[in-house]
C-alpha cells in the first residue's frame, strides 16, 4: 500500500544543516500494525510526517497504491483525508466542541450533512467512550480524554492509514492505558497503522512489525519477537536493552582517578545502583588500571548499564596490544583474583580487550 | 451606569471652574502697555504678525470665537479683533469693553489663486456696478448700521445648475459669516452670493481654520478665500487680490472693570437657557445632528477601510518571505510613527493636494491607514496566538489552507483580537474630532461652530463630550457582546 524508497529530510536553517532522515526505505501493507521506536532524535516523527507531507521531503520516493505522492501534480489534501495523524498534543480546535472537532471535516471535505455526519460522530464518540462529553470543548476534558477525542476525528474521516505520532508522550501516566485500549482496539479490527511510541511493551503486542529507527535511516526491521527478544545489530541491542553508557579514554597513566571515581559514582547513582556496588566497581577499576593492564599505549574504558536486565558490564580496551595481556601474568597473580572474586565473570575477547560483567 | 456618573463628575468640575477672574485695575490705551500682559490674537492673522514684534506680549493664538470666552475666564487678559465684529457681537452689553481702537486700518478683499485673472475680473466688474448703483451702500448700511445683523435677509445661493461651480474657503465669524436655520448667513456670503448669481457662479462653501486658508487655495482644495482677509503685502505674494470690498480696524478689548453682572441664576435656569440657546435657537441642534452623522459616516468607512487594509499588511507582514515581509513591516512602522493628525495634512495638502477629493474621503483614507497599521499588528498577534499544531491538525485532516485559515484559525484569533480592538475602534472614533483641520464639518467642528456663535464654551463643549462618550460606551457595548458570543465562558 504504502512503498517508501531513499526518503532523506535535511532540514536547513541558514547555513546550517541538519540531516534527519537519510535513507528510508521501506513497505507497508494493508492491514499491517508498524510500531516505530528508535532513540530520540533518529527521524521516527519525521518519517511519519513525511508518509502525509507535513513535512517536505528533501528526497526520495513515496508511493501510495501506485501513485507518487512527491510530484507536483499530487493532490496532498485528496491524500490527506485518506490518512489519519494523532499528534502527540492532541491539537483539538479549541473553538470547538468534541462532536463540532469530529464533524467539521466530515462536512466540509466529504460533503456529508449535519445529521449524517453527527450520526457516525456519535457512534465513534461511543466507540472511545466519550458518547457523554460530545458538547464539552477542548479544554474542559483530561488528557487521555482529549486524545480518545483526537482519534474519533480521525476515524471520522474513515482513514485507509492512521498515523500515530507519540499518542501517549504528552500524558499523564495513569492516561495511558485508556489511550492504548482504543489503539488495541483498532488494530485488532485490521485498521492499518504506523505507530511511533516510546511504551516498548504496548508497541511489542500491539504490532504486527517493527521498524527500529537510528540515525536516519531503519537500522534494523523484523517481528516483535525477533527485534525484541533476538536483535542482531549492536544499536539495536543497547537499545532494546536499555543500556547506559559511560565511557572514559585514558592517554596514560597519571590521569586523574579521582575525578573518573567521582563521575562513576553520579552514574551508578542515577540508574539505582547501591554503595556496595560503586565500592566494588571502584576496585575492579583500579586494580584493573594500575595491576593488570600493561598501560602500553591510550586505554578506553567503558561502563554498560542495563537497565532491563540490571546487569552492569567493564570494558576495558588496551591500544597497540598485540599480544593477550591476561596469559602473561604469574600463576595466582593476587590482584587478577582479587578482580575476580567481585565479578561474575571475566573475559578477554580479544587480544587488550578485557570484558568484566559484576 | 459608569458613564452617566463620569458626565455628571465632569459638568460639576467644569461649572466650577468658570468663574470670573479679577478685573485689571487699568486699561491699556495704546499697544505698548499692553506689555506684560497675555492678549489673545487669530493665529495666523495681521494682528498676529504685528504683536509678535512686541517681545513682552504674551500671544495667545486662538480663533475669533472663542476670545471672549478666553478673556472671560482669565485666559488671556486682553484680546484683538475687528472693531466691526465686536459690535456686532454686542460684546459691550456683555461684560467687555474696548480699551483702544483704530489698529491696523486696513482693507479686506477675496482672493484667488494668481492665475484666476478671469474670476477676479468678474468680481470686480460685479463691485464696480454696485457700487455704482448705490448697491453697495444698501448692502453696507444693512448689516453695518443695523446693529441687529441677525433679522437682515441673506441672499440665497444660487443652484448648481445656474454657473460654473467654484469652492469658496471660508471661516465662521459673526456678522461676516455664520450660520442660522442649519443655513450660512451673513454680510460676506449675501455679498458673495450676489455676485455669483449675477456674474454666473455656483458657490459651494467648505469652512477651513483661518491659518489654512492660503495653503488650501494654492493646494487648489478651493478657489477662492472668502473670509475678510485683509490685503498685505506679504500675502499679495502668494495670492490675487480682488478690489477690496470691506473697511476695517482692530480694536482691543478687556473686561469691563465697571460692569456690573446681573445675579447668577441658578444652575438649572442657567442650564435650562443655555440648552435653549445652544440648541434650539437658529435651529442649530441641526449642526449638531449633522456633525453626528458625520462622524458616525467617518468612523464606519474608516473603521471598515481600516480592517481591510489591516488585513492586508497582516497577511503581506506574516508571508515567508524576507523581502515582503520586511517591507510592510518598516511601512507598518512608519505609518504608526506619524500622528494621524499629521497624516491627514499630509494626505489633504501633499498626496492629494492636486486631486479634487472632499474632505471626508481624504479623512477616511488617513484614518483606514493609520489604524489599519495598527490593526495590521493586533491582527497579526491574534493570528500568532494560533498554534501551529491547529493549522498541522487541520491540514492533516485534508483541509487546504483557506479552508484551515476559514473554519480554524480566524475564528480562534478572532477571540483575542475582539478585546484588543475595542480600545483602537473607541480611539478611532475619537481621533475622528481632528477632521476639522481639513474642512470637515463633524461633531467637534459642529460644536465650535455653536459656541463661536453663542459665545458659551460650557455648555456645547459638553454635550459634544457626552456624545463622545455615549458613542464610546455604545460602540464598546457592540463590541463586548460580539466578545462574550465569541468567548461563551467568560
Amino acid at each position: 500500500m504504502i512503498s517508501v524508497k531513499h526518503l532523506s529530510k535535511v532540514f536547513k536553517n541558514g547555513d546550517k544543516e541538519l540531516t534527519v532522515l537519510r535513507d528510508v526505505n521501506c513497505e507497508i501493507g494493508k492491514g499491517e500494525v508498524i510500531g516505530i521506536i528508535g532513540p530520540s532524535g533518529t527521524g521516527k516523527s519525521t518519517f511519519l510526517r513525511c508518509l502525509n507531507r507535513l513535512e517536505e521531503p528533501s528526497g526520495g520516493r513515496i508511493e501510495i497504491d501506485g501513485i507518487d505522492i512527491l510530484d507536483r501534480k499530487a493532490d496532498v489534501n485528496l491524500l490527506r483525508r485518506k490518512m489519519g495523524m494523532v499528534f502527540q498534543n492532541f491539537n483539538l480546535f479549541h473553538h470547538l466542541t468534541i462532536l463540532d472537532n469530529i464533524t467539521l471535516c466530515p462536512r466540509t471535505l466529504l460533503g456529508k450533512s449535519r445529521e449524517e455526519a453527527e450520526a457516525r460522530a456519535m457512534e465513534l464518540l461511543q466507540l472511545v467512550g466519550l458518547y457523554d462529553k460530545a458538547g464539552s470543548l477542548p479544554g474542559e476534558l483530561s488528557g487521555g480524554q482529549k486524545q480518545r477525542a483526537a482519534i474519533a476525528r480521525c476515524l471520522a474521516m474513515d482513514p485507509e492509514i492512521i498515523l500515530f505520532d507519540e499518542p501517549t508522550s504528552a500524558l499523564d501516566p495513569t492516561m495511558v492505558s485508556e489511550v492504548l485500549v482504543v489503539i488495541r482496539r483498532l488494530a485488532s479490527q485490521g485498521m492499518t497503522m504506523a505507530i511511533v511510541s516510546h511504551e516498548m511493551q504496548f508497541v511489542r503486542s500491539v504490532s504486527t512489525r517493527i521498524f527500529f529507527m537510528n540515525e536516519g535511516v531503519i537500522y534494523e526491521e523484523g517481528t516483535p519477537e525477533q527485534i525484541f527478544e533476538h536483535p542482531l545489530r549492536p544499536a539495536t541491542i543497547s537499545f532494546i536493552n536499555r543500556i547506559r553508557t559511560l565511557e572514559f579514554h585514558l592517554a596514560d597513566k597519571h590521569f586523574d582517578l579521582y575525578g573518573m571515581f567521582g563521575e562513576v559514582g553520579v552514574f551508578c547513582n542515577k540508574y539505582g545502583l547501591g554503595n556496595d556496588m560503586l565500592t566494588k566497581v571502584q576496585h575492579v577499576m583500579e586494580e584493573m588500571l594500575f595491576e593488570i593492564l600493561p598501560f602500553g599505549g591510550p586505554v578506553t574504558l567503558t561502563l554498560d548499564y542495563s537497565e532491563k536486565d540490571f546487569t552492569l558490564r567493564l570494558e576495558f580496551v588496551q591500544e597497540n596490544c598485540t599480544q593477550p595481556v591476561l596469559e602473561q601474568l604469574p600463576d595466582e597473580f593476587i590482584p587478577l583474583r582479587l578482580v575476580q572474586g567481585m565479578c561474575s565473570s571475566l573475559r578477554e575477547t580479544e587480544a587488550g580487550k578485557i570484558l568484566v560483567e559484576m | 451606569m459608569r458613564g452617566l456618573r463620569t458626565i455628571l463628575l465632569l459638568s460639576l468640575l467644569l461649572s466650577a471652574c468658570s468663574g470670573r477672574q479679577a478685573v485689571p485695575d487699568a486699561l491699556p490705551s495704546c499697544l505698548e502697555e499692553l506689555e506684560g500682559h497675555t492678549v489673545a490674537v487669530a493665529g495666523g492673522s495681521s494682528t498676529d504678525l504685528l504683536l509678535s514684534q512686541y517681545e513682552g506680549i504674551d500671544l495667545m493664538r486662538i480663533s475669533i470665537g472663542d476670545m471672549p470666552v478666553a478673556v472671560k475666564s482669565g485666559r488671556a487678559e486682553f484680546a484683538m479683533m475687528q472693531e466691526i465684529q465686536y459690535d456686532a457681537n454686542q460684546l459691550d452689553a456683555q461684560g467687555f469693553r474696548k480699551c483702544f481702537n483704530g489698529i491696523l486700518k486696513g482693507l479686506s478683499a477675496l482672493a484667488f489663486r494668481q492665475d484666476d485673472v478671469r474670476i477676479c475680473e468678474d468680481f470686480n466688474s460685479f463691485l464696480r456696478e454696485m457700487r455704482a448703483s448705490g448697491e453697495y451702500d444698501r448692502w453696507y448700511g444693512n448689516w453695518i448700521h443695523q446693529l441687529d445683523s441677525m433679522v437682515v435677509e441673506t441672499e440665497k445661493m444660487p443652484a448648481p445648475r445656474d454657473g460654473k461651480k467654484i469652492t469658496v474657503g471660508i471661516t465662521l465669524v459673526f456678522p461676516y459669516i455664520f450660520i442660522r436655520n442649519d443655513s450660512l448667513s451673513g454680510m460676506e456670503i449675501d455679498l458673495f452670493n450676489r455676485f455669483c448669481r449675477s456674474k454666473g457662479y455656483s458657490p459651494e462653501y467648505t469652512i477651513v481654520q483661518f491659518p489654512a486658508l492660503i495653503p488650501s487655495l494654492n493646494a487648489n482644495k478651493i478657489d477662492v478665500i472668502l473670509s475678510h482677509i485683509m490685503v498685505t503685502p506679504e500675502r499679495a505674494r502668494q495670492v490675487l487680490f480682488s478690489d477690496e470690498y470691506l473697511e476695517g480696524s482692530q480694536c482691543c478689548f478687556g473686561l469691563n472693570p465697571e460692569w456690573e453682572s446681573a445675579a447668577r441664576p441658578g444652575f438649572w435656569t442657567r442650564t435650562r437657557e443655555s440648552f435653549r440657546q445652544n440648541l434650539l435657537e437658529e435651529d442649530r441642534w441641526k449642526l449638531l445632528a449633522g456633525g453626528l452623522a458625520v462622524t458616525l459616516e467617518l468612523s464606519l468607512l474608516s473603521l471598515l477601510l481600516a480592517i481591510l487594509l489591516g488585513a492586508l499588511l497582516c497577511y503581506l507582514r506574516m508571508r515567508p518571505s524576507a523581502a515582503v515581509s520586511g517591507t510592510t513591516r518598516v511601512f507598518v512602522d512608519m505609518v504608526r510613527g506619524i500622528p494621524v493628525l499629521v497624516i491627514l495634512m499630509i494626505m489633504f495638502y501633499v498626496i492629494f493636494a492636486s486631486v479634487q477629493l472632499s474632505g471626508v474621503t481624504v479623512a477616511v483614507f488617513s484614518f483606514g491607514l493609520f489604524y489599519g497599521a495598527c490593526f495590521s499588528e493586533v491582527f497579526r498577534t491574534g493570528m500568532l496566538s494560533v498554534d501551529r499544531g491547529q493549522w498541522e491538525a487541520g491540514a492533516a485532516m485534508g483541509l487546504n489552507r483557506m479552508q484551515v485559515f476559514r473554519l480554524i484559525a480566524f475564528p480562534q484569533a478572532l477571540k483575542r483580537i475582539v478585546p484588543v480592538f475595542k480600545g483602537d475602534v473607541v480611539s478611532l472614533i475619537k481621533n475622528t474630532s481632528i477632521v476639522g483641520y481639513v474642512a470637515v464639518l463633524d461633531l467637534t467642528c459642529a460644536g465650535d461652530i455653536i459656541r463661536t456663535r453663542t459665545l458659551d464654551a460650557f455648555f456645547p463643549l459638553i454635550l459634544v463630550s457626552i456624545i463622545y462618550i455615549l458613542l464610546s460606551r455604545l460602540s464598546g457595548h457592540l463590541l463586548d457582546a460580539l466578545d462574550r458570543k465569541l468567548n461563551p465562558s467568560k
